[in-house]
């Protein structure tokens, strides 16, 4: 209050309100320890993307409570009741296109925050516990994805799940219980999009809360790992803290993202299928864009047959994750410029190219379906 | 040994006051300054460079009384404490407390035993909470999972629709279904029929009739010089729906639109990543045409056959 010219010795309600609640819970210490938090090396534009993703699901929970008000998460008015958002409440057309767009908004955030981290060196020593928790909350994300993806009860709806829980089927042992788990019995029905419904509203959302919870408490325990680059002399004359230059970068990614998703709900809305029955009609049932590429390598001739089919969907994709998952434990080398880690560089490049491939590859093969 | 607060801070020529405060660098963790309260004239501050002991409450300097006066005066505000910034683990860095900071140990926790005891008791507490719901709430969400099988033989249409031998017709048929609390529904479902010639007939049957078991019962049999022969509609690669298509190459084929497998007339794979062949449904076709299934579904993506519906 001091650096503020005050009218005499007046406070103000807001000042005085202020310092009641600081009294009792320290406010300013607690504003001053989140604001001014050390950034080694300076703020950057390739730090925004966990803030983003914040970001994103505030906004997803917003949206999807508000669409809740009107859905009905049941075979015969699931369909009916998107349609009426969509065609019927004002502007529940762009809610519910917000809500699908900003899906895979988070799902390219993730990829990009993932990726930074992991060409920074970021998930080494002494950060190895927030890259495991950030695996989990990224399993989490598509799980929000597949999950959201039956609700609207369309044929495409209908299709993608009825083939990622055969896929889910694959798992050795637990397979067909879990894939009847799901589904709540042998086929897609009213248990499914029950199941999927309290997943997708509930049980992820809570999960995502305290694991993204732990995931920044476990990063403010380390700390910001900072360029790659650098004595600790330069780093030093390069740090700012987290406000006011890192959160002004952060609101800058936030406005774009949400100028972004707004974009593609406005020009692209959501348009629904025929309503999801065994019977597709002419219908070439797909995934999301995000499961494109899974979906494109279950076409290859390699993975063919019972065990090919194995491979593709479950070996491999769970090969990677335990990979990814142990990381940071083999890996010890404390190098963290990836310009001296080539083989990270070469994998990150393979993998990220073999993506794009495999996605690219599946919507060039959509013409020649017809 | 780090320097301690209120410590006196001797020069090479003379004592000139006490340690005031200290300055941590984030980086390494470590004291890079002592600010020094230097009897009445201000504070200076000194680098740890300067320092040539630290004892118990002395501090030694290189320098000489005269240097250290000479230094400009410590500027408070170029500096915030601890507790309004976050460096991660410099707390467990920072030994520059000026004593120890004490409150009473309540005098009934002064001799309790048996802590251990208390502790491992939360844990049987709540495993006497928790054990006796798994097998409750595990049986409480399995109910819909293992649903019996339905056999009831289901009328799709007339047998007049196929024209052609060896070509696949779809016929749509609709399926009652009730599930849980919900009123009945009809879902639309397909199975694809073949009026098989010889040959194909050959290839499905190899000679013998397919009986379908349940539980060690046969229920029907499909016998091998019936020439009609139905397809589940469901993709045994993946459960899409398959297609009767012209292929570039192979002619005549189903399709499968979502992996691409490629089925002939009798069901055998020709092409793409299925496990195994169509699955053939129990049929009739009575005297008038009128075609019955049972619909059978299996599930997708085994070499063999397992049943799900």
């Amino acid at each position: 209050m001091s650096d503020t010219p005050s009218i005499g010795t007046q406070t103000t309600v807001a000042e005085k309100v202020f310092d009641f609640v600081d009294e009792r819970v320290g406010l300013k210490l607690l504003t001053a320890k989140m604001l001014n938090e050390s950034v080694p090396g300076g703020s950057r534009w390739a730090y925004v993307f966990g803030s983003l993703l914040l970001f994103i699901f505030i906004m997803q929970s917003v949206t999807g409570v508000l669409l809740m008000f009107y859905y009905v998460p049941t075979a015969d008015h699931a369909y009916a009741s998107t349609q009426y958002i969509l065609h019927d409440v004002d502007y529940g057309w762009f809610l519910l296109s917000y809500h699908f767009w900003g899906s895979s908004a988070m799902v390219v955030c993730v990829f990009a925050h993932m990726s930074q981290v992991f060409l920074w060196g970021a998930y080494k020593k002494p950060r190895e516990l927030i890259w495991v928790v950030g695996l989990a909350l990224f399993a989490l994300v598509m799980a929000f994805g597949f999950t959201g993806y039956l609700l609207p009860w369309d044929l495409r709806a209908y299709w993608a799940t009825t083939v990622g829980v055969e896929i889910i089927d694959k798992v050795p042992v637990l397979g067909d219980f879990l894939a009847r788990f799901l589904k709540g019995g042998a086929v897609p029905g009213q248990m499914t999009l029950s199941r999927f419904f309290v997943i997708h509203v509930m049980v992820l959302p809570a999960v995502l809360i305290g694991l993204a919870g732990l995931h920044l408490f476990l990063f403010r325990c380390a700390g910001p790992a900072g360029p790659f680059r650098g004595t600790p002399t330069e780093l030093k004359a390069k740090t700012d803290y987290f406000f006011p230059r890192q959160i002004w970068k952060d609101a800058v990614g936030m406005a774009v993202v949400f100028g972004c998703v707004s974009a593609l709900a406005f020009w692209e809305p959501v348009v629904l299928l025929d309503e999801a029955t065994p019977d597709p009609g002419d219908y070439h049932p797909e995934p999301e864009w995000y499961f494109l590429f899974i979906f494109q390598h279950l076409r290859l001739k390699m993975f063919s047959g019972e065990f090919g089919q194995f491979l593709a969907s479950i070996a491999l994709p769970g090969a990677l994750a335990i990979f990814l998952l142990l990381l940071p434990f083999f890996d010890r080398n404390p190098e963290r410029n990836i310009f001296r880690r080539p083989f990270a560089l070469i994998g990150w490049v393979v993998l990220t190219a073999s993506i794009l491939l495999f996605t690219v590859s599946a919507i060039i093969n959509r013409s020649f379906l017809d | 040994m780090q320097p301690q607060l209120k410590s006196k801070v001797r020069c090479a020529d003379r004592e000139v006051g006490e340690v005031s405060r200290v300055i941590m660098d984030p980086l390494s963790h470590e004291v890079s300054h002592l600010v020094v309260s230097m009897n009445g004239t201000g504070e200076r501050q000194i680098p740890m460079v300067a320092v040539q002991t630290v004892a118990d409450d002395l501090v030694q300097l290189w320098s000489s009384s005269s240097e250290v006066l000479g230094l400009p005066p410590f500027k408070r505000d170029d500096y915030v404490t601890v507790h309004e910034v976050e460096i991660p683990g410099l707390e467990r860095h920072i030994h520059v407390t000026p004593g120890e900071v004490l409150v009473p140990f309540p005098e009934l926790e002064r001799n309790v035993k048996r802590r251990t005891f208390f502790a491992k008791l939360t844990y049987v507490m709540g495993l006497f909470i928790g054990l006796p719901l798994v097998f409750p709430v595990l049986k409480f969400m399995m109910k819909p999972m293992y649903a019996p099988m339905d056999n009831r033989w289901l009328k799709i249409g007339n047998i007049g629709k196929v024209k052609f031998n060896d070509t696949g017709t779809q016929f749509q048929y609709k399926r009652t279904v009730k599930e849980a609390y919900m009123p009945e529904a009809e879902v639309e479902k397909n199975a694809w029929l073949i009026k098989a010639s010889p040959a194909v007939l050959e290839k499905v049957y190899q000679g013998k009739d397919m009986e379908f078991r349940e539980a060690g019962k046969t229920i029907w049999t499909n016998k091998r010089d019936v020439p009609y022969l139905a397809f589940s509609g469901k993709c045994p690669h993946l459960g899409c729906a398959y297609k009767w298509r012209k292929h570039k190459v192979l002619g005549q084929v189903f399709l499968c639109p979502c992996h691409l497998s490629i089925y002939d007339a009798s069901g055998q794979v020709l092409d793409g990543p299925a496990p195994r062949p169509l699955d053939l449904l129990p049929i009739q076709v009575s005297a008038n045409g009128e075609v019955q299934i049972i619909d059978m579904e299996f599930k997708a993506g085994t070499k063999s056959q397992t049943r799900i519906v």
